[in-house]
């Protein structure tokens, strides 16, 4: 009883898409050394946020610091106005799944996803009724209830976890990569899920992944780590079009990135192509920088006069993407990846002129 | 065809091998069973006349159940005490991360490997000099110095399998630390508390070398099963003996059964 007044003060009435959690200078070091590093971060009310970055990169330690695991060493975890920095993880409307789900294996399933329910004192015809009403939400059939929990598949378990966290009743959820263990078919199909459950419940989840592309798949904003820093934030859309760092781009996929430079009697140019001038538009303030070329933004064209940028390269070996497919080409020692709905390019021992136009590239600083 | 024959062969003497390992364990049992159902004094094969004499005699014996309740008593005391002890130890051995971890999990070796009857010698002359008098408590003491820490191990390899995360969801699904303890460490880690608690009661049952030095005027089954068979021999030893086998084999089965039952009605109730 105390612990629900609790929890209901902590969280006050706030509205959908304003600011429910906030990360002011969160720090936190582990013997000194610095492994997240001053991040400001907002996340919204119902949104689907999440936090992609190579391991290592420090985003399970932001979600442990969220669901009450870790502290920061330094910097302030706020939630509708007040701080939980210090609130012990079963004091917080935050509950998580984790990445190997940690399911109870001495319980069946319904037993797990009453778990949180009986220890809120839940009568136990509420909690069966709950209880059948979340396996439901998650596709999980009735007669599973009775069923051991250590004996289900992997896509199973996977709907155990999530109902059993949304027994809790949290107001956030924080997903810990839970589908990296799942092979590729059934994590696309149990992403669209979480996706639907997540726009059906209402409820704020913040999900961490290595890939990006599962990131953009169901997210409605993005934040990239990269070693503790959190490079960017935005919605995929914004991710896609607009990285800010050739880390940024290239962590989507493959792209093409080259180093690039003004030249002293105008334009750019760039040590990947020799003598050639680089339109860039529009014209950066910066001197030196990266310029992204995305496998999609390149063409093959007849003529130089086609694209503002033209490149010679030689084909090297062709891969099918199914619906798409993707070339790997040469030009002097510089490797080009480009993407074509489908076709050939080329043959492989004559030339091929590959194209771009100024304002399909991305100028970065690094 | 080859690989069937050969494979034939291989069943053939696994099977044969098994049964020569059952008769070298077992005969010595049946042999000492059948000792204790004949009429004669000693025992000679075959046996000329049948008879339960030995075993009434044995049932009905006033000093032979105090014997026995002895041998229960210290053996229970062990069992609860050594398993309490050892659960907790067992956390420190394999869960917890701490300072002098290493040198715990070798210290509590030594006891084991330490001959029990110079241990159960550097008790008597330890009580003696505090002053303890020795009685069945100080045997009890004995056995859990050197039980407790077999009973740690055994614990220890099912802690070893836990998987801490369980502990750390229960918490972020709003469990304290003691429903945390009741509702998922404990049941979680039952059966190798379960386990260590028959190692913990047949090790004291059965434990000669500690007890007789520390049991002082309590006598406990294996000691006057040793003390009669270096004086005054009777067939009520092999009929004790046979009776402790039967009765440790009844601990067996019914810790079994248990577990299977209490498996079955948690499966089919909730």
């Amino acid at each position: 009883m105390t612990d629900k007044k609790t929890q209901e003060d902590q969280v006050p009435e706030i509205k959908a898409g304003a600011t429910l959690l906030d990360l002011v200078h969160v720090c936190r070091s582990f013997d000194g050394v610095p492994v997240i590093k001053d991040v400001n971060l907002q996340i919204r009310k119902n949104e689907f946020f999440t936090l992609v970055g190579p391991s290592g990169s420090g985003k399970t330690t932001i979600l442990k610091m969220l669901a009450g695991m870790d502290q920061p060493t330094t910097g302030d975890i706020v939630l509708g106005g007040k701080s939980i920095s210090a609130l012990p993880p079963d004091k917080r409307p935050t509950c998580m799944v984790f990445q190997f789900l940690a399911l109870f294996p001495h319980m069946t399933v319904g037993q797990n996803i009453e778990f949180p329910m009986r220890i809120k004192g839940i009568p136990r015809d509420k909690r069966v009724y709950r209880a059948q009403e979340l396996m439901d939400m998650v596709a999980l059939p009735e007669k599973y209830y009775d069923k051991n929990v250590m004996k289900c598949s992997g896509g199973e378990r996977q709907r155990v976890a999530i109902a059993r966290a949304f027994a809790y009743d949290p107001e956030i959820l924080l997903f810990d990569e839970p589908l990296s263990a799942i092979d590729a078919k059934l994590r696309k199909t149990l992403q669209r899920e979480l996706k639907e459950l997540h726009r059906k419940s209402g409820k704020t989840f913040i999900y961490i992944t290595h890939s990006l592309e599962e990131a953009m798949f169901m997210s409605d904003r993005v934040g990239v780590l990269r070693s503790g820093v959190l490079e960017q934030v935005g919605t995929p859309e914004e991710i896609y079009r607009h990285p800010n760092s050739s880390f940024v781009a290239s962590f989507i996929g493959d792209t093409n990135i080259f180093p690039v430079k003004a030249r002293p009697q105008g334009g750019y140019e760039s040590p990947d192509f020799p003598g050639m001038e680089i339109k860039i538009a529009p014209t950066p303030e910066l001197l030196e920088g990266k310029l992204i070329v995305r496998p999609e933004s390149l063409k093959v064209v007849k003529d130089p006069s086609e694209a503002d940028n033209v490149i010679r390269c030689k084909l090297r070996d062709s891969f099918s993407l199914g619906s798409r497919s993707q070339y790997l080409l040469t030009s002097g020692k510089k490797e080009i990846t480009l993407e074509l709905p489908h076709g050939a390019c080329g043959d492989g021992t004559s030339e091929v002129l590959l194209g771009w136009n100024a304002q399909d590239a991305i100028f970065v600083k690094e | 065809m080859e690989n069937t024959r050969q494979s034939r062969a291989a069943r053939d003497f696994i099977r044969v091998w098994t049964v020569i390992v059952l008769i070298f364990i077992y005969l010595p049992v049946i042999c000492d069973a059948l000792s204790s159902l004949s009429k004669s004094r000693y025992f000679s094969f075959p046996i000329k006349r049948w008879s339960m004499d030995w075993w009434v005699k044995t049932f009905n014996s006033m000093e032979i159940g105090e014997l026995v309740r002895n041998s229960l008593v210290i053996a229970f005391a062990v069992t609860i005490i050594s398993t309490v002890i050892a659960f907790c130890g067992a956390l420190a051995f394999a869960r917890y991360d701490w300072k002098g971890k290493k040198f715990f999990q070798k210290a509590i070796l030594l006891p084991i490997f330490f001959p029990q009857p110079v241990l159960g010698l550097a008790l008597l002359l330890w009580f003696n000099s505090i002053g303890v008098p020795l009685s069945w408590k100080t045997a009890a003491f004995a056995h859990l110095v050197w039980i407790t820490p077999i009973v740690t191990l055994v614990i220890a390899i099912a802690v070893y399998g836990f998987d801490p995360a369980l502990e750390d969801a229960a918490r972020d699904l709003g469990a304290s630390r003691f429903q945390i303890f009741r509702m998922v460490t404990l049941p979680v880690l039952w059966p190798g508390v379960w386990s260590g608690m028959l190692f913990a009661f047949l090790l004291s049952w059965g434990n000669f070398p500690l007890s007789l030095y520390t049991t002082g005027i309590d006598n406990t089954v294996p000691k006057w099963l040793y003390s009669k068979m270096v004086a005054g021999y009777s067939p009520m030893v092999p009929t004790l003996g046979t009776m402790s086998t039967l009765a440790a084999a009844v601990v067996m089965i019914a810790g079994g059964a248990a577990v299977y039952f209490i498996r079955k009605a948690r499966s089919r109730n909730s």
